[in-house]
């Protein structure tokens, strides 16, 4: 064992040698190997080197988004109708999760959730959106929630709390028809709208829809340092756009009286419509049933979604302006109009009324079965007599009806700002042969001559006609936005002809079916209107039909008489008769537009 | 005064130097940390240059001739703290000296090149050592499956190339190289089935299927990757390391050192460094070709394969080329054993050098 042993050292010498030989060998190897590292590290690092370069610039910078705050929406003298209320909203950037049901675990148990089926529904409506893009799972998290979401970042990175303004409708259902609701952009308009990300809030109706651009504003950017957990290294922004914010839009809504139509409808189905009869300008626009537009600014799930679109009476939908009824009576304005005009109707001649009339071989009955007696136009109009408007329309015939119908705006768009407004029907002869494909019956014009038949039209077209026949034989363009108006277009109306229509009006509310819109602050001017929802073969008292076969009420008006200012058209549907259920409405909005409310 | 001239001022010229660049590299690396690495890791050098001095001035032929003893001490230090040390990011490895962390896994290393180097030196002898191969293979394996089940599976993939080296420089046949390969996997296999407790099967289980990394698999090595690549050729400067400084990079200062380097000072640096190792390990080479004896040969090939192999597996570890594992860059990686292991491994050397020319 003793290597120094002289009898070894020769084989010693040998064994060094062979070993110093293999060695060699290794050596090269292992300059090989090297050469192998370093050639990797120039290639990554002198080859590729700009590539990585972008790669951790990206690594280091984080874009973040800031909001633009949503433009507010005031009424006619001021008031703040639509504003933003900070909230903390729950993001989530799916890709960063490492097990996504395990996240939205954590996030139902922080959030209060039994389970985490509803946030794993909301992350549904994401589904067409990129995984790295944070999408919204919560909103209105308490401070104790933030904090709780705040210090678990490093095992829970996909979750951002970011502070931003939620859309409060402070009038809540008493405006949502016109103002409109919001929700979040589809993935396919993100698509289209480069700018919009998914926990952006865009309009979907009435006047949120209208301005949405205006409204929505530019949303900023920050470039800041984050570090590999994505918390900023430093306040400091590497750059900065701020978010524009969104323009304010002002409306000729007067909210009083937008409050008091909305709440003169309680427990009603029906359309409330008032504007002012010289310029257009609505003061108030009222649907029933209504909704809160800010269940839908705080995203609404799919159940209370269908819920609402699914509810009888369908409160989504804006009656003033999107459904269509058979005006009744109150088409008679048009008739007394359209005679007076065209020389057809003698406003001193009287026709007798006994309750029924034969024409074209058919039994025609009045409203008042006992009859009205001897009646003059003022009179007819005044107590709403059919008899006086059959015998009248059958001497003028459908296409001067129409004709005039037309030119007081009905059966056309009134052009107001809002989309998806309905046009009604004037129907004539052509319209019958190639809508129907039968020809015109001359029996239908009876029926059109008291706003029955084919005719229909919507609240506000009514309000329209009406503001002709006060501002003096005007068409005004109806309109939500301040400035909105156009300058009044003349009907072609005698002064005559309008001023003793408007007069006659006055005597309706005075002495006649509209009485029960007079009222001590404001004098009025109206017509009554109760339409037929079925034809019926014997009359039956309205409140005897079923609800869904109970007639319409109507009553139009405008006040004060000698110098109108504001025209109020109350549609209650299956209401009754106009005079009963619509004039005493009318009577509400004009005392509150004019001065006493009612309580005071 | 010859002997003072005779020292390969290179060899620890280069190691110096690269302690000082990891120094360098740990400073900007650590600055975000809250421990202050760099005089803990000053102090470990001060420390690694009196051992390298120690182990100089030693004559290594006695350290050959107690190698056996060496052997058992630093072997049952490790079985110790295999099976009762402290934990710590899951493997046993740890033992306290003092305030400061060793690891006899370290210690290991040289003593299981010191009893090998003398028994395949014997083995070429025309009187063969006793036990023969089967012993040799015994000594290898031992530490090896310790640390395996420490589990510090890198640590234990770090014995194999100083073992294929020093038995392709003993020349030992390729028969005999299988069998010890077999013999080493029955003795997994049956410590695998007898031997091991439950709960160390379950951490080198765990060790295989890593779940420490919660970004998803290769989430480091991507890192890692991009600040190398991102240093370009000539690196972003001293603190400017965004990977590192935002740590995007995974222990800066320990595993991915190099990955600090090369963001901050780019494919210079990295070159530098290179050349650096290369200086030191062909200086290393020039002793081994310069010994007396067999027995002295091989024990600088144990040790000069024990740091190349780190060096490469790092280095290529680091650029994404080898899976991530837990491997130290010697000289440049801050821990306290691993350098004092370097340091001792390097004074063994000059101590050689320093022998070629004495009788003794």
């Amino acid at each position: 064992m003793n290597l120094d042993s002289p009898g070894h050292e020769h084989s010693a010498d040998r064994v060094l040698l062979l070993m110093a030989t293999r060695l060699k060998w290794m050596v090269w190897s292992l300059a090989v190997a090297f050469a192998v590292v370093l050639g990797s590290y120039w290639y990554y690092q002198v080859v590729r080197g700009e590539h990585y370069g972008r790669l951790a610039e990206n690594n280091r910078l984080r874009i973040l988004r800031l909001d633009a705050p949503r433009g507010l929406i005031y009424d006619h003298s001021g008031q703040v109708l639509a504003e933003n209320t900070p909230t903390f909203r729950l993001l989530i950037v799916r890709n960063r999760s490492a097990d996504l049901e395990a996240s939205l675990a954590f996030a139902a148990d922080i959030l209060g959730h039994d389970n985490s089926e509803e946030l794993a529904r909301s992350l549904e409506r994401h589904r067409g959106v990129g995984s790295d893009v944070p999408v919204l799972l919560a909103e209105e998290l308490e401070l104790n929630q933030v904090a709780r979401f705040e210090v678990s970042v490093l095992e829970h990175p996909e979750f951002e709390v970011s502070a931003s303004g939620r859309r409060l409708y402070r009038y809540s259902d008493q405006t949502a028809h016109l103002l409109g609701y919001l929700s979040e952009p589809t993935a396919a308009e993100q698509d289209r709208d480069p700018t919009l990300v998914a926990a952006d809030m865009i309009g979907r109706s009435g006047v949120e829809r209208l301005r949405d651009r205006a409204l929505r504003g530019t949303a900023g950017e920050r470039t800041v340092v984050v570090d590999s957990r994505g918390r900023l290294v430093s306040d400091e922004d590497v750059d900065r756009l701020d978010a524009v914010a969104g323009e304010p839009v002002h409306l000729t809504v007067d909210l009083r009286l937008q409050q008091e139509a909305q709440s003169v409808l309680v427990d009603k189905v029906g359309a409330i419509v008032a504007l002012d009869p010289r310029d257009g300008a609505v003061r108030a626009m009222a649907s029933s049933p209504s909704f809160d537009p800010n269940g839908f600014a705080g995203r609404l799930n799919q159940e209370d979604w269908e819920q609402i679109v699914g509810a009888p009476n369908r409160p989504l939908q804006n009656r003033a302006i999107q459904n269509t009824y058979p005006p009744g009576s109150v088409f008679k304005i048009v008739m007394a109009v359209a005679g007076l005009a065209e020389g057809l109707i003698d406003p001193e001649e009287r026709i007798w009324c006994g309750g029924a009339t034969r024409i074209y071989d058919r039994r025609w009955r009045c409203w008042q079965s006992r009859g009205h007696g001897r009646l003059n136009l003022r009179g007819a109009l005044q107590h709403s007599c059919d008899i006086y408007f059959y015998r009248h329309g059958m001497k003028m015939g459908i296409e001067t009806i129409a004709r005039y119908a037309r030119r007081l705006g009905l059966g056309g768009p009134t052009g107001i700002e809002f989309p998806g407004e309905r046009e009604g029907l004037v129907p004539d002869a052509e319209w019958s042969l190639t809508s129907r494909g039968l020809p015109w019956y001359p029996g239908e014009t009876i029926s059109v001559a008291i706003g029955q038949g084919p005719l229909l039209t919507t609240p506000l077209q009514v309000a329209v006609m009406t503001a002709a026949v006060a501002n003096g034989g005007f068409l005004v363009r109806p309109h939500v936005l301040a400035g909105g108006a156009r300058r009044p277009e003349p009907v072609g109306l005698d002064a005559e002809v309008v001023a003793f229509v408007a007069d006659a009006l006055a005597n309706v509310v005075e002495t006649g079916t509209g009485r029960r819109a007079r009222n001590p602050v404001v004098t009025v001017a109206g017509k009554t209107g109760t339409a037929q929802v079925i034809a019926q073969e014997t009359w039956t008292r309205s409140e005897d039909l079923p609800l869904e076969h109970a007639d319409h009420a109507w009553f139009t008006s405008y006040g004060p008489v000698d110098a109108p200012e504001l025209v109020v058209v109350v549609f209650v549907e299956h209401g009754g008769r106009g005079s009963e259920v619509a004039a005493p409405l009318a009577r509400r909005m004009h005392e509150s537009y004019f001065g006493a409310s009612p309580q005071t | 005064m010859r002997r003072f001239r005779a020292v390969s001022w290179q060899l620890a010229g280069s190691a110096l130097a690269l302690s000082t660049v990891g120094l360098v590299v740990i400073s900007s690396a650590s600055a975000e940390l809250t421990a202050d690495y760099v005089s803990r890791q000053s102090l470990w050098i001060a420390l690694g240059v009196v051992v390298m001095l120690v182990a100089a001035l030693v004559d290594y032929n006695v350290l050959l001739r107690y190698a056996i003893w060496i052997y058992v001490a630093a072997v049952a230090a490790l079985a110790a703290v295999t099976f009762f040390g402290h934990e710590a990011g899951g493997a046993r490895s740890w033992i306290g000296i003092g305030g400061l962390g060793g690891q006899p896994s370290d210690f290991c290393k040289i003593a299981t090149v010191l009893l090998l180097a003398r028994r395949l030196a014997d083995s070429q002898a025309p009187v063969p050592p006793r036990g023969g191969p089967w012993v040799t293979a015994a000594v290898c394996a031992l530490p090896v499956l310790l640390i395996a089940c420490q589990p510090d599976m890198g640590g234990a993939l770090m014995f194999v190339p100083a073992l294929a080296a020093l038995a392709a420089v003993t020349g030992v046949s390729l028969r005999s190289a299988l069998v010890a390969l077999g013999a080493a996997v029955a003795l997994v296999a049956a410590l695998w089935v007898f031997a091991l407790p439950e709960y160390q099967k379950t951490r080198v289980l765990s060790y295989l299927q890593p779940q420490a990394d919660p970004l998803g698999s290769g989430y480091q090595v991507r890192q890692s990757r991009i600040a190398v690549g991102s240093g370009q050729a000539l690196g972003k400067g001293y603190g400017e390391g965004t990977q590192s400084n935002l740590r995007f990079l995974p222990t800066p200062h320990t595993d991915f050192v190099f990955a600090v380097l090369a963001e901050e000072y780019g494919f210079a640096g990295v070159t530098l460094v290179m050349a650096l190792f290369l200086l030191y390990l062909g200086n290393g080479v020039r002793i081994a070709l310069a010994a007396r004896d067999p027995a002295g040969l091989l024990l600088v090939v144990g040790l000069l394969a024990f740091l190349a192999g780190y060096v490469l597996y790092n280095t290529a570890m680091v650029v994404g080329l080898l899976p991530i594992t837990g491997i130290p860059l010697p000289f440049l990686s801050y821990g306290g054993s691993f350098m004092l292991f370097c340091c001792a491994a390097t004074g063994l050397m000059i101590g050689l050098d320093l022998r070629r020319f004495v009788n003794v």
